[in-house]
């Protein structure tokens, strides 16, 4: 694989469109052993959810106090990992980053996957998932609308505006390169893409407005980076629990959010690179940068970690510092440590060059932060709760086999659709890939407009 | 169909496609400098050089959808949260004043994203007029969305069509159609 961004980059637009789709409803065995695992597993949590709703949530083993488990684990887990997509679709692209062009529309798709899977757990949590239209404000006989002042319907704007934006983005961006793809295919494939490209051809009149409109998006985009692990942060940090009630919650959840979503770009789009030979349009260079972006958020959840005892030990309040310690020392320490190596130790043979330029390393390193990045999330929801302030009420969780096949659902759900995005929409944006490539000129120098 | 069934009563479709980004340009500026106008560029890619010789630095007006989006946003965010807090004053959490701004400035600024995103959309839609499916097929040329450029007129006027294919094949266009008749092309182009 090349280790530059120019290397061996196709010397004209047809070659890049030509390269692109090339790979578009050809499933081949590999995809197709990959689909079967992920829709099995999709189907496993479905039937997990039908338990559930025909038995009721105490199947999932909820019991006072710990009544948030591995659902609220997992959701907030896959927001995180939707967080990597807007981070490189719109903040790169207003600061203008060359290495974004490659592998944003991949990290777009898997952020819009990847929320969809976290907007399901909110619902599996009820319990009750028919009556999820009361998370909304609507107009009710008794007058009585949702408490705007609390983080739990803050949450409901952030992640459906987040969802909305994101998709509106995903797809905006998508329009042209479904015009190539049309206009590359026959029969009731292209009218299928005919209808989707929405009649764009690319006249000077759809470019102008597009460009403007875009760029808009990014902006638009952009802050929700920043403000939606915040908002989720806050789901914990205004509770009066001690280990949640922290105002270093929202910097070190964008951060950890940043920090599993580049490691999950990396997860998916490594071997989609190898599988589909995409050597000329991502390759090491991309995803040096990928690793670094990760060995910086590592860095700051590392120094969040570290600034969560010691506040817990300067603080001396008995309370505070007693989870911190229970959470070290504690039945949990396992997890706790798990995270610790994870996110902390595992990323740091990345400061090497000639590891993070491995792909093996980089493979398993990602894998590693995926992991520690769930039990994150599973050291402050579960140790927490399982740890308040009444020693009576101390307790020791256990996830329920309902709880596990629920999650792997989850998964499945998530590869189900990234995997069909692979196989149906432009992976790679064909649109700006042409904008690196030299245009074609018959004149011995570029000509500019006067 | 012969070019003369093509012809409606304001004019001719015309069309030029070119191979190179600069001949594209120069043709653009040749017909600037006849003081012809009405054509479109069609072009794979968003290049600033096309935008700014068609365009010439004018921002586009989605900005303004953008702009009413936001404020819009912000507004219905403030009016959502006070209003139905005000019709309800006894749930009181938190001891917390019936109409607490703070908390409510997450609603507002979600609202102003989304709104600014929605109406953004609206502006595009608009402005870009999608969908195009009734666009001329005269504009629907699939090898514009390949490796090739093109300047298209739906409605030339019949005294600026000869000097139309006149510029169009002086700045290096590589075929050029009248109506649906291709009057002028260059072999393995």
């Amino acid at each position: 694989m090349h280790e530059s961004i120019d290397a061996n980059r196709p010397d004209t637009y047809a070659a890049a469109n030509r390269d692109i789709i090339r790979v578009l409803l050809k499933p081949n065995l590999g995809w197709a052993v990959l689909f079967i695992i992920a829709t099995s597993m999709m189907l496993y949590g479905f039937w997990c959810e039908f338990q559930q709703l025909t038995w009721g949530l105490g199947i999932a083993g909820y019991n006072p106090p710990i009544m948030w488990g591995v659902y609220i684990v997992t959701f907030v887990f896959w927001v995180g990992i939707g967080h990597a997509g807007t981070l490189i679709s719109a903040i790169l692209f207003l600061v203008r980053s060359r290495w974004r062009t490659g592998v944003y529309r991949a990290s777009e798709g898997m952020t819009v996957f990847a929320v969809m899977t976290a907007l399901l757990f909110p619902v599996l949590h009820l319990g009750r998932a028919w009556q999820v239209y009361w998370f909304f404000p609507y107009p009710n006989q008794r007058y009585l609308w949702v408490n705007f002042k609390s983080p739990l319907m803050w949450d409901v704007f952030a992640i459906s505006t987040y969802f909305t934006v994101s998709a509106v983005f995903f797809f905006i961006g998508l329009v042209p390169d479904l015009a190539i793809v049309r206009d590359h295919s026959t029969g009731l494939v292209k009218k299928i893409y005919s209808v989707l490209a929405l009649g764009w051809h690319g006249t000077d009149r759809q470019w102008y407005h597009y460009m403007g409109a875009y760029g808009f998006f990014a902006a638009l985009a952009a802050p929700l980076v920043l403000s939606v692990h915040s908002v989720v942060s806050w789901d914990f940090a205004m509770a009066v629990t001690a280990g949640w009630h922290s105002t270093i919650f929202p910097p070190y959840f964008v951060a950890g959010a940043i920090f599993s979503g580049c490691a999950m770009v990396i997860t998916l789009l490594l071997p989609m690179t190898y599988a589909f030979k995409w050597f000329d349009y991502v390759n090491m260079w991309h995803f040096e940068h990928l690793a670094k972006m990760c060995l910086l958020t590592s860095g700051i959840l590392t120094y969040a970690y570290g600034v969560e005892y010691f506040i817990g030990w300067y603080s001396q309040n008995p309370y505070e510092w007693g989870i911190f310690y229970w959470r070290a020392t504690g039945e949990y320490s396992w997890a706790f440590w798990t995270m610790v190596f994870c996110n902390c130790v595992a990323p740091l043979p990345w400061y090497s060059r000639k590891l993070r330029t491995n792909p093996w390393v980089l493979f398993i390193i990602s894998i590693f932060v995926n992991i520690g990045m769930w039990f994150e999330r599973f050291n402050i929801v579960i140790s927490s709760l399982a740890h308040q302030f009444d020693p009576a009420t101390h307790a020791y969780y256990r996830i329920s086999p309902i709880e596990y096949g629920i999650m792997i659902g989850s998964f499945g759900w998530f590869g189900f659709w990234f995997l069909l995005f692979l196989q149906t929409l432009p992976a790679i944006a064909i649109a700006e890939i042409k904008e690196m490539i030299a245009p074609p000129v018959r004149g011995a120098t570029h000509v500019e407009a006067k | 169909m012969s070019a003369a069934h093509s012809e409606v009563a304001s004019g001719t479709r015309i069309k030029g496609i070119y191979a190179h980004l600069d001949c594209l340009l120069a043709g653009i500026e040749k017909l600037k400098e006849a003081g012809i106008s009405g054509f479109q560029v069609l072009s794979p890619l968003p290049r600033h050089e096309i935008l700014e010789a068609v365009y010439e630095g004018r921002p586009s007006p989605v900005r303004w959808w953008t702009l009413v989006g936001g404020v819009t946003g912000i507004n219905t965010g403030l009016l959502l949260t006070s209003l139905t807090a005000s019709q309800w004053p006894m749930i009181n959490p938190g001891g917390k004043p019936v109409v607490a701004l703070p908390p409510y400035a997450v609603i507002m600024f979600e609202c102003t994203i989304l709104f600014g995103a929605l109406f953004t959309l609206a502006g595009l839609i608009v402005h870009c007029g999608l969908p195009g499916f009734g666009l001329d097929k005269s504009l629907q040329d699939p090898r514009v969305s390949d490796d090739k450029f093109g300047i298209a007129f739906l409605r030339a006027s019949a005294k600026d069509l000869e000097r139309i294919a006149a510029i169009l094949s002086d700045t290096g266009a590589i075929e050029i159609t009248r109506g649906d008749d291709t009057i002028y092309e260059v072999p393995n182009a």
